[in-house]
This record gives C-alpha cells, sequence and structure tokens, in this order.
C-alpha cells in the first residue's frame, strides 16, 4: 500500500478535475475555477498553462465586460475542436457515429439505417461503422486529435474485456467488437464496448435531465428496454459490470416469452413487439420501432380504442417495473429516453396510478419522473463521455501518446 | 477510465471512477484523495430545491371541519412547514387562493375555493365542464376581480384587478386561444404592449435577443427565425411562442388554459416537455387539462374542482387515475376518505 499519492499523482489528479470541470460546466475563468475546485490561483495558472501546452484548452479574455472592477480574469475553454473522441451508437434499427469534441459538443455526424433485428455479421458491422467513422475523421481538421472511442451495445457487455456476452436483439455472439473495430480504425486509441442503456444513464447524469441527481435510473427503450442505474453519482456495474439489466426484472409471473428465456420480464411486457401485438399492429414492423411506437399513442389519441388499451396495458407493466425500482433504490429521479418517453407520455396516468399503489410511500413520495432531455442522443453521447474518460482521467499522458506513438506503443 | 480495471485502481471503481473532481490541495502532498468533503459536481442548491415534493400537501378537502383535520392537515392549511419537511423546501405557496367567491350577477360561479401553488411545482387544475376552471384562472390572472375570499401573493394579500396588474406581481396566463396577433412577428408579440423602448424609439436589437435566448432556454429550435410572422406557425409553435411571451417577464405563475387542446401527439408531447422544464426551472406553473394522461406526465399536485369548489387537492404521486376521475365527476372519492 502507498502512502500517498506523490507530487505526480496530485498534479495528474488535479489536471485531470480541472479538465472535466470546462468539459462538464463548459467554458469557466480562472477565478471561478480557483473558487470552484478549491486550488489557490497561481496553480490554478500552472495548471490551465499544461493544459494549453498539451492544445487541451485555451484562455482568452472575456467576450462580454464583467461586473467585477479590475482587470478580467481569463476565461478557459475547451478545445472542442482540436480534441475529439469517436462515438458509436449500435441501434436495431439505425447506425450512429459522431465526432464529439471535447466539451461534449457534437461536431459532426453520420447515420446508416440498419437491419439489426435478424443475425448480423460482426465484420459486416465493423466494417460499416469504420467507414462511418473514416468519413468523419478525414472530415477533422489537420490538427485535430481523436482521443479515445466508445461504443454503445444493446447487449450484455462483460467489464473486464467488453466482450458482449449476450445481444438479445443482435445476435453477435461472443465477440470483442472494440478490438475489430479498433484494428480497423486505426487511430491509435482502443474502442471501449458498454451497454448502451448504461451509457444513457450517464449522458443523462452528466447533461441531461438528471444533472445534479446522484441517485437516478434510467430506462431506455429500444426494441428492448435497457436500463442504467446511478447510485451515489455511479453507474451501478455489479460484479462483472452486467448490472442495471432491468429489462430482464420479472413482473409477470408467467407472462410473455422473453427474448432472454424467461417469461414476463419488464421488456417483454413493455417492449416494442408486444405494443404492436396488443395494438393489432404487427404489420408496422417494417418501420422503426420509433415510428412504430409513434403511431401508436398517436392512433391512441385520435380516440383508437384497441391503441389505447395496448398503452394501458403497456402503462401498468411500466409503473410495475418503475415501482420496483423505486422501492428497491430509491432514486431521485426516473427518466424514460427512447421509445419509452413515448410510451410514458402515452401511459403517464397508468403508470402514475401504479405506482401509486404500489411504490412504497417513503420511498416514492420524492421520485421525480422525466423525460430524456437528450432525446435520442442520450446512448450516442453517453458513449462520447465514456469515450473521453481516459483524457479526463490523465489528460497530458495520453496526449503525448497520442501525438507521439513511437514514445510508447499503444499496445502496452 | 472505463470499465477496465487498471493497476492501482481502487477494485471497485465505477466507470467514471475517481475523478469525484475533488482536487487535491496543492500544499500537503499527503493528503489523501478524497480528504475534502467538497464536490465541485454536487447539485446547485438552485437545482436541489426544484422537486415536487414540499413535504406537506396530503389530502385537504375544504369542507372537511377544521376540527377534524390532523396536525399534519392544519399545517398544510395554514401554509406552515411539517416537521419532516426536508431543509430548503419552500413552503409559502407563491399563490393561495382562501375562500374565493365569484358570481355573475346572481349566477354563482366559485364559491369559497381553495387553491394553492408551489415554486417547482406543476399543480393540474382538472375538473368538469363549467366547473369553475376557467373563472379561477381569470381571476388569478386580474381578468375577473374575485368578489371575496384571500389571494395571497407570497404570502401578502394582494388584489390584482387587471391582467397589467398581475402581470406586474409575476402572474401570467397562456388563455386557450393563446391571444396572438397572427399580422405579427413572434418577437412583436412577445413584447406586445410592453415594448422595450431607447429614447422614442423602440429597441428592436435587445428584444430580438431576448426573445431568442427566451425560446432557447425552453429548448425550442424548431421554430426558425424570430422575425417570422405568427401566421406561418404551426399549432405547437404558437403554443410555444405564447409560453415563451409568458415567462419573459420573470413570471413566478404561469397559468396554462388547455395548452394541447389543439395539438398533434408529437407536439402535445413536446409542450408537456416545456411545461415539466418551466417548473424544474423554479416557476410555479398552473396546468388546465383534461387529458388525464397529460396531467399525470408532469404534475406533482392536482387540485379538481367540482361544480364551482374545489374538492380536493392533492399531490399526484398519492393517487390514482381512477380517483382523480372520481373526483371530478362525482365529487367525492371514498377511498381518498373525501366526502362531496
Amino acid at each position: 500500500m502507498k502512502a500517498g499519492p506523490s507530487q505526480e499523482d496530485i498534479r495528474r489528479h488535479n489536471l485531470g478535475t480541472l479538465l472535466r470541470y470546462v468539459h462538464v460546466r463548459g467554458p469557466a475563468s480562472r477565478a471561478t475555477l480557483a473558487e470552484s475546485l478549491g486550488l489557490n490561483r497561481s496553480t490554478i495558472m500552472a495548471l490551465t498553462a499544461d493544459l494549453t501546452a498539451a492544445g487541451l484548452v485555451r484562455e482568452e479574455l472575456p467576450r462580454s465586460p464583467g461586473r467585477r472592477a479590475g482587470r478580467p480574469s481569463l476565461v478557459v475553454r475547451p478545445e472542442s475542436t482540436r480534441v475529439y473522441v469517436l462515438a458509436f451508437d449500435v441501434g436495431v434499427d439505425r447506425l450512429a457515429v459522431a465526432r464529439v469534441g471535447l466539451g461534449g459538443v457534437v461536431l459532426d455526424r453520420r447515420e446508416s439505417p440498419h437491419e439489426g433485428r435478424g443475425p448480423v455479421e460482426p465484420a459486416e458491422l465493423v466494417g460499416t461503422l469504420a467507414g462511418l467513422a473514416r468519413s468523419l475523421v478525414r472530415k477533422a481538421g489537420r490538427d485535430a486529435v481523436c482521443v479515445g472511442a466508445a461504443l454503445a451495445f444493446p447487449g450484455i457487455v462483460r467489464r473486464g474485456d467488453d466482450v458482449i456476452r449476450f445481444g438479445p436483439n443482435l445476435r453477435v455472439g461472443d465477440v470483442t467488437l472494440g478490438d475489430m473495430l479498433s484494428r480497423r480504425l486505426a487511430l491509435g486509441v482502443p474502442v471501449a464496448v458498454a451497454n448502451d442503456a448504461n451509457m444513457g444513464a450517464i449522458a443523462e447524469h452528466e447533461r441531461g435531465a438528471g444533472v445534479g441527481c446522484d441517485d437516478m435510473v434510467y430506462l431506455h427503450g429500444d426494441v428492448g428496454v435497457g436500463g442504467g442505474i446511478i447510485v451515489g453519482g455511479r453507474l451501478l456495474g455489479g460484479q462483472d459490470g452486467y448490472g442495471g439489466e432491468v429489462g430482464h426484472m420479472g413482473v409477470n409471473p408467467g407472462g410473455r416469452p422473453c427474448s432472454c428465456g424467461a417469461r414476463g420480464c419488464l421488456e417483454s411486457e413493455v417492449g416494442e413487439r408486444t405494443l404492436l401485438t396488443l395494438a393489432g399492429r404487427a404489420d408496422l414492423t417494417g418501420m422503426t420501432s420509433r415510428e412504430a411506437v409513434r403511431a401508436i399513442v398517436d392512433a391512441a389519441d385520435r380516440g383508437d380504442v384497441v391503441a389505447r388499451d395496448a398503452l394501458h396495458q403497456v402503462g401498468t407493466w411500466l409503473g410495475r417495473g418503475v415501482a420496483n425500482l423505486v422501492n428497491i433504490f430509491n432514486p431521485g429521479l426516473v427518466v424514460f429516453g427512447g421509445t419509452l418517453r413515448d410510451v410514458y407520455l402515452g401511459s403517464a396516468a397508468q403508470v402514475r396510478s401504479v405506482l401509486a399503489t404500489e411504490g412504497m410511500a417513503a420511498p416514492r413520495e420524492r421520485v421525480r419522473l422525466r423525460t430524456a432531455q437528450l432525446g435520442d442522443d442520450t446512448t450516442l453521447l453517453g458513449a462520447a463521455e465514456f469515450a473521453f474518460a481516459d483524457v479526463l482521467e490523465d489528460p497530458l499522458h495520453v496526449l503525448a501518446r497520442l501525438r507521439d506513438p513511437e514514445e510508447e506503443p499503444v499496445n502496452s | 477510465m472505463r470499465f477496465r480495471p487498471r493497476p492501482g485502481d481502487p477494485a471497485n471503481a465505477g466507470p467514471r471512477g475517481a475523478p469525484v473532481s475533488t482536487p487535491v490541495r496543492d500544499a500537503p502532498p499527503a493528503t489523501p484523495f478524497t480528504a475534502s468533503p467538497a464536490a465541485p459536481f454536487t447539485a446547485s442548491p438552485a437545482e436541489a430545491g426544484t422537486g415536487p415534493w414540499d413535504g406537506a400537501g396530503a389530502v385537504v378537502g375544504r369542507d372537511v371541519p377544521a376540527a377534524t383535520l390532523s396536525a399534519h392537515d392544519r399545517s398544510t392549511r395554514a401554509g406552515g412547514a411539517a416537521w419532516w419537511e426536508p431543509p430548503g423546501m419552500s413552503q409559502t405557496p407563491v399563490l393561495d387562493l382562501r375562500g374565493i367567491d365569484k358570481s355573475f350577477g346572481p349566477v354563482r360561479v366559485l364559491q369559497q375555493v381553495d387553491f394553492t401553488a408551489y415554486a417547482g411545482e406543476v399543480t393540474a387544475l382538472v375538473g368538469d365542464n363549467g366547473a369553475g376552471k376557467t373563472t379561477l384562472v381569470k381571476c388569478v390572472g386580474g381578468i375577473h376581480p374575485i368578489d371575496g375570499g384571500e389571494y395571497l401573493f407570497d404570502g401578502r394579500p394582494v388584489r390584482p384587478t387587471s391582467p397589467r396588474e398581475a402581470a406586474a406581481l409575476g402572474v401570467e396566463v397562456v388563455h386557450q386561444d393563446l391571444a396572438l396577433a397572427d399580422n405579427l412577428d413572434i418577437v412583436q408579440n412577445m413584447f406586445l404592449g410592453r415594448e422595450r423602448r431607447r429614447g422614442l424609439v423602440l429597441d428592436e436589437t435587445a428584444m430580438e435577443e431576448l426573445a431568442r435566448r427566451t425560446l432557447a432556454e425552453l429548448s425550442v429550435r424548431t421554430i426558425g427565425s424570430v422575425r417570422r410572422k405568427v401566421s406561418e406557425l404551426s399549432g405547437g409553435q404558437r403554443q410555444t411562442v405564447a409560453i415563451a411571451r409568458a415567462v419573459l417577464w420573470d413570471s413566478r405563475v404561469v397559468v396554462l388554459d388547455e395548452p394541447s387542446a389543439a395539438l398533434g401527439v408529437a407536439q402535445t408531447q413536446q409542450v408537456l416537455e416545456i411545461v415539466r422544464r418551466l417548473a424544474d426551472q423554479g416557476l410555479a406553473v398552473i396546468l388546465i387539462s383534461h387529458n388525464m394522461n397529460d396531467v399525470f406526465a408532469v404534475s406533482d399536485r392536482i387540485a379538481a374542482l367540482y361544480l364551482g369548489r374545489t374538492v380536493a387537492q392533492v399531490r399526484a404521486a398519492d393517487v390514482t387515475h381512477a380517483q382523480v376521475v372520481e373526483l371530478i365527476t362525482a365529487g367525492r372519492c371514498e377511498s381518498l376518505g373525501i366526502r362531496g
């Protein structure tokens, strides 16, 4: 065990903390940084000088004159266009790739339709993703540097080695998509892989509806239902990183068969297929899941009683799932994203009625139910946050390694 | 740091790992990494105070005789604080109407109506046709002077007798018909009757900038130029402009009368999200709606009117759809212990 952090550890930690501050909160003056981080001004100056030299931030005079007297404090801005990550989102209906700059700005993006309901060949998937990514990288400026990459995948991913253990709707099997993609990209950065709903939870927590709420549950609907649980500001991963699979929480014993093999999982009771079947619209499966769910909510709004009944049933099961989560985790916030946004807004009366009857009074009294603020981009932006994790951890080392790959091979 | 454990990492570091953003002070090198309790990335106090919960506010039927109310209910009625309320939660309602009476000639429309609205919350006002919802919000907005009862704003008794006086208090109403002028553009509509002046001329630049910023705060990107004529806008966009006009003036209370009545599903959802966001930003929002889904989707409290009387003011988290429907249609609810 170490006696304590060395000077070098402290400096690295402070650099990361300062960079994370401007990354998450946006540009800040040196004075604000000194106050918020509890460091003295000369330390802030030394840290920003290091980060500026590495090309991670730049300092400039404030755009509008401040109210304070005296020399205005320089504003530290993240170098959004020069430092970026690649974020990949493998949806069932679409593939999306974005180039996201430091500070969380989407600089550019590509999407391609995707037929992910049948068996998917991993090599083909990686080829398409790499193609989209390369066209984004070509558009980046010559001095721009890619500092990380991450892929959001609708399946169960092992934390230790990013192996996809189960992809209920994308039959990829035990493959390491991340390594394959990283080799194809040849940018010198590893591609991290994680569950899409977990990444959505991180995005909503850092930049969306969950800012300031350290105990929240994010529920994501695509064709299946996924979730991410944030406890004490951290994502609940469990022993191997499979945690938070709320879609496979049993809510209806002996209910509909689920793709996981069990019956009556939340996913099988509120997923898109069930909603379509209940609404008698199984023929809508040609649409993307988003469009199909919207069509049913729309029909219900126009008075279609079958669609209304379908939403009613789905809302009741969703309410039961939320009640269980509220009883177990006592979150301050439950966020509905993906297609569950539409399902929630279309069946809120059922969801909240069940929550009121089945949720225990104490844990439910302060829970807020909200829709995802980042819209359809939650999982993509979550992947970006994930990809930034390395550079925020040790900014100078990562940058030095990328700018001068000879010095230290990436594979080490 | 991602899921991959690295040498030296704490075994259970989450995906975002150690940088819980407590910087290490530079003076003593031996300071452990998590020494200081101050964590720069936690909630700002403003955000912490905007939850839907106010700690009190159980079912208070106004016909329950005061003697039978529990201590909890009495404290709610008096606007006082219950002992279990979390710290920092504001207990004084922004708007507190007590025993409001209103008649039009011989027609008694409101009898002894009680109604409260809290900052940071959406209060839904529900009731059958003719229950007096619109009359009540017109009294709130200063259009109809009240005949009797108390109108407390921030705990102070007031009597607004015109929309202008209500607006000066910080009360804005978005009417069912939106009251927009089709022949004017978005900026002109938002400042209609309250234009900014610079000397003798209108300060168009400042108004345009403010209009744009307000729309941006509502996260509205679909509207295009703020110089478009309102006649060119869709129903959802008009609703957004009307809401933006209401929140432009440092308002404290915003009343929305049937905001989703004439909208399609996608626009309704967008308006609901805006309504929720307004409350999360600290406004007291009053929502009139016939759609129980919309009511449950966004509201923290539900106030039910029945034949010009308040039947109940309940927390939305404590009631079910069926109970609210019973309150609206029958004016009572046995399972909530409210008898008409």
